[in-house]
């Protein structure tokens, strides 16, 4: 590589500057998140004491005369930074044990009892799974399209195709969702409609497996035509340049030429699409895991958002955020490795 | 060589003078006139948004999507129902997820479904006092084998309008003195007519099993040899069977259903005189008048015909074109309340995030260097958390400080604006890094031109179709997020009173498997509306695009 130390210092720059982006944005959600009232309205399986001797314990409230108050916003980042690298102890009210106290808070609803990133971590293999489902099938069914696509380009199998993707690039996920849901899930009863228990069954056993399917199927359509519309875009383009010609007079034939030269130069944009896609994989579709009753990580944000689980929003926010930020860094960076042709870093004069 | 009266020449040879003639003799040069007419930069595009046929065909459907909108709740009947009755908008429990019906008569499209029942619901069904038959048969078929024995079971059309009779409907005198007189009009009283006007009557007589069911009904029982425990036993679930609310169609004398040789106290049937026929339980006065309400604290309690009462009572033929929800609401209107919500929020918030985003990307795109390096960390940051948290953070905090329908709004305002503009914004400066460094600005700049002047009168207009289009290619963007996010339930609607697409959405999906048509009404508009607007957006994407002028001609 020409510049393997101009590279490395772009990408530490870039990474660099992502962390910057998250602390703000954590900061500004905190303080956010901090300022919605907090109050104990029937949590289930914790008791109220214990709700408040918890959220002392992460410095969020403190007790004086045997009553709660909150602290201010200011003093609760500071506690919270605290925690984060030295954490306090709490004891519990009920067991007399004393721990060490959870650095990202405890939810007191959506599964009491448990820290926030235990909750999400919980939480994380159904979401994880479906997706990386949906990411094999995908990819390579999107890709295939739209090569064949490029191949028959202006014919009648590309016309068709070019109107079936245009559709399910404007059709929202869960108009196909709801669709597949209700054809093959209630009306002629092929595959089962919801995703199946997870206690009941284990992640990657047949029963789960086919209850994944539909919302497999149905996070896939539109990533598929995605993937298909950019795959003929870039192909159609490579085909028609100049070094194809080249190389179709220098003897190769079609197929030669197609598989040697121009698949892999438009694959050029396609992989950094994919990796953001692997990264992506993690967080997944809310309203897809909420129509098929995924119990995933989508499933507890709702559920934290609806019974005001604070602690538990706050972590699997965040989370939804460094994965967002991870991605979008990851696609970035990887655009200048695949393509050398783009100058990473480059300013307005040698971009 | 063929013979010509012209003479050919070589190249070698001398052509003579005489030859030579004078193209422009007469008429002087000039310019000549454009026969076409000048064609403007708005016109230009319009030509070419004219071409996109499928462009055009979306524009179309798009203004009669925006017509339904606002026609749809101005002219239904339903949306003008008293207050009074409907507190929140019209709905009626007593048609909740009747089937969509545009005429009783089609064939199709008529609110009726093919289910299969059982013998006792479809006998207890044709010995029926309403107007409208529920179960019309189609066939009939037994099931079983002879170890467990045999059941009939009725394939039927079920008509989900026919409602049958309510009763216990509270009304004051004057109101019951008038539905007499109307039904004296029309000659549909059962007191004139009892045959002919069973079936056709809005108010039904009173019925009264108590005296049935002590009197009558044990001395049958006991002629059957059936014990006094069981008689009592029967005689309770009877009473409760009557008094249930859905069988007020019951006008008749019922008998306990027989399984084997025992009479059992679960279910029952109509009970048949020595004749074959039913025999009625209607409330007789001492002239043997047949007795139409009991009177209470000052109200009548009648028993109706509820569609035809309804009729009456509110001066439109109860009928969903798209069916109604488990409520009784009609999914027609709420989808166009819905998409009247949808379209006013989807183009307000493009209006405005197109006026911060332009001003911004104007600002940073312009000027450029620190002050562009600042603003792009800005909205940076921005843009990077999630919509979804900011709207549930508004949403959280407005609906603790205000209720109802205002928090909603404001809350997705908050949510769509905060960082909606950041792609316009985006937009914006790469137009305006594309055009400042053009010899034109610099040409104006060199004659004096101020910044305002550059900015508004060299280089927006260029940025402008550009930008229009990704204002317009927002607004389905929005609708899309606002469905989704009143679909989560992320945004509270219940107080507020605003029917959203995705409200329906989430209606639906609760009764996906007893009622699909609730669902399937709004999924299948929704996506006509994307797709429109994707058509369109792309339309005028082209049109715009000022590279393509001429390239299809």
């Amino acid at each position: 590589m020409r510049n393997v130390k101009e590279t490395l210092k772009y990408i530490l720059k870039r990474v660099l500057l992502m962390v910057v982006t998250f602390l703000v944005i954590f900061v500004i959600s905190f303080a956010l998140i901090r300022a919605l009232p907090l109050n104990f309205s029937g949590g289930s399986g914790t008791d109220e004491m214990k709700f408040y001797m918890q959220q002392v314990a992460i410095g969020r409230m403190y007790e004086k005369n045997g009553k709660f108050y909150e602290n201010p916003i200011p003093v609760q980042f500071f506690n919270f930074l605290k925690n984060l690298f030295n954490p306090y102890t709490y004891t519990d009210p009920e067991s007399g044990i004393t721990q060490v106290a959870s650095r990202w808070g405890y939810s007191y609803k959506v599964e009491a009892g448990l820290t926030a990133d235990q909750v999400l971590f919980r939480h994380l293999a159904p979401t994880v799974v479906i997706n990386i489902y949906s990411s094999l099938f995908s990819v390579p069914c999107g890709i295939g399209l739209g090569i064949f696509m490029a191949l028959k380009k202006n014919k009648w199998q590309d016309n068709v195709l070019s109107v079936v993707i245009m559709l399910f690039i404007s059709v929202p996920s869960f108009v196909d969702a709801f669709l597949l849901q209700y054809l093959l899930g209630y009306h002629w009863e092929i595959l089962p409609p919801s995703v199946a228990s997870l206690t009941e069954n284990g992640i990657f056993s047949p029963v789960m497996f086919q209850s994944m399917i539909l919302p497999v199927l149905a996070m896939s359509l539109g990533s598929i035509a995605g993937y298909a519309r950019y795959t003929r875009a870039e192909l159609t383009e490579v085909l028609t340049s100049d070094f194809m010609l080249l190389a179709r007079t220098k003897g190769l034939r079609r197929s030669q030429a197609t598989v040697r030269h121009a698949l892999r130069n438009s694959m050029v944009p396609i992989f950094p699409m994919i990796l953001g896609e692997v990264i992506s994989v993690l967080s997944g579709s809310v309203i897809i895991e909420q129509i098929f009753t995924v119990n995933g990580v989508g499933g507890i944000y709702l559920d934290s958002i609806n019974s005001r689980d604070l602690d538990v929003f706050q972590f699997v926010s965040m989370f939804y955020i460094l994965i967002g930020l991870v991605g979008s860094l990851v696609v970035d960076i990887s655009y200048g490795i695949v393509d050398p042709r783009i100058r990473m870093g480059g300013g307005k004069d040698n971009a | 060589m063929p013979k010509e009266n012209k003479v050919l020449y070589d190249a070698n040879s001398k052509i003579p003078s005489e030859e030579f003639t004078l193209v422009h003799e007469s008429a002087s040069i000039h310019d000549a006139k454009f026969e076409t007419k000048p064609v403007g930069w708005l016109k230009d595009s319009m030509s070419r948004f004219a071409k996109n046929k499928m462009s055009v065909i979306a524009a179309v459907i798009l203004a009669l999507i925006a017509l339904f909108a606002i026609i749809v709740p101005l002219a239904s009947p339903k949306s003008r129902v008293s207050g009074k009755d409907f507190p929140s908008g019209f709905q009626d429990s007593k048609f909740a997820e009747v089937l969509p019906r545009l005429s009783h008569n089609m064939p199709f499209w008529n609110g009726t479904k093919v289910v299969t029942i059982g013998e006792n619901d479809y006998q207890l069904h044709q010995y029926d006092d309403s107007n409208y038959q529920k179960y019309t048969l189609i066939s009939k078929q037994t099931l079983g084998n002879p170890v467990i024995g045999f059941r009939t079971v009725y394939k039927v059309r079920e008509d989900t309008y026919a409602v049958g009779v309510s009763s216990g409907i509270k009304v004051n005198k004057a109101y019951y003195d008038e539905l007499v007189a109307y039904e004296a009009k029309k000659g549909i009283s059962m007191s004139t007519d009892f045959d002919k006007n069973l079936h056709r009557s809005i108010l039904k007589p009173q019925i009264d099993y108590k005296s049935y069911v002590e009197g009558e009904l044990v001395t049958l029982l006991t002629a059957e040899g059936v014990s006094p425990d069981s008689i009592t036993s029967i005689q309770d679930k009877m009473k409760n069977y009557y008094h249930n609310a859905e069988n007020a169609y019951i006008y008749y004398k019922l008998f306990p259903a027989k399984r084997g040789e025992e009479y059992v106290d679960t279910s029952f049937v109509p009970y048949l005189n020595n004749e074959g026929k039913i025999e009625d339980i209607y409330v007789r006065d001492t002239d043997n008048k047949l007795v139409y309400y009991t009177y209470e604290n000052g109200e009548y309690s009648i028993r109706v015909d509820y569609y035809d009462y309804f009729t009456y009572r509110y001066g439109f033929k109860n009928n969903y074109l798209l069916g109604s929800n488990n409520f009784g609401q009609d999914i027609l209107l709420r989808l166009a309340k819905g998409t009247r919500f949808s379209l006013l929020l989807g183009i307000g918030v493009s209006l405005i995030n197109f006026i911060i985003g332009l001003i911004w990307g104007a600002v940073s795109g312009y000027y450029g260097g620190k002050v562009d390096l600042i603003m792009e960390r800005v909205t940076d940051i921005i843009a990077n958390v999630p919509t979804i948290i900011i709207m549930s953070i508004a949403s959280i905090q407005l609906t603790n400080n205000m209720a109802g329908a205002g928090a909603v709004v404001l809350s997705f305002l908050i949510a769509f604006v905060y960082n909606g503009w950041v792609g316009v914004a985006s937009t914006t400066r790469m137009q305006f890094y594309r055009f400042k460094g053009q010899e034109y600005v610099l040409a104006s700049r060199t004659l004096g031109a101020k910044d305002r002047r550059l900015i508004f009168k060299h280089i927006l207009p260029n940025a402008a179709g550009t930008l229009v289009t990704a204002s317009v290619l927002m607004i389905p963007g929005i609708i899309f997020s606002e469905s989704s996010l009143s679909y989560l339930g992320i945004v509270d609607f219940t107080s507020s009173g605003i029917d959203t697409i995705g409200v329906l959405l989430k209606e639906g999906q609760s009764v996906i498997k007893s009622s699909p048509h609730v669902l399937i009404s709004p999924v299948i508009f929704i996506a006509i509306l994307m797709i429109c607007f994707n058509l369109f957006g792309n339309g005028l994407r082209d049109a715009f695009n000022t590279t393509l002028r001429g390239s299809e001609d």
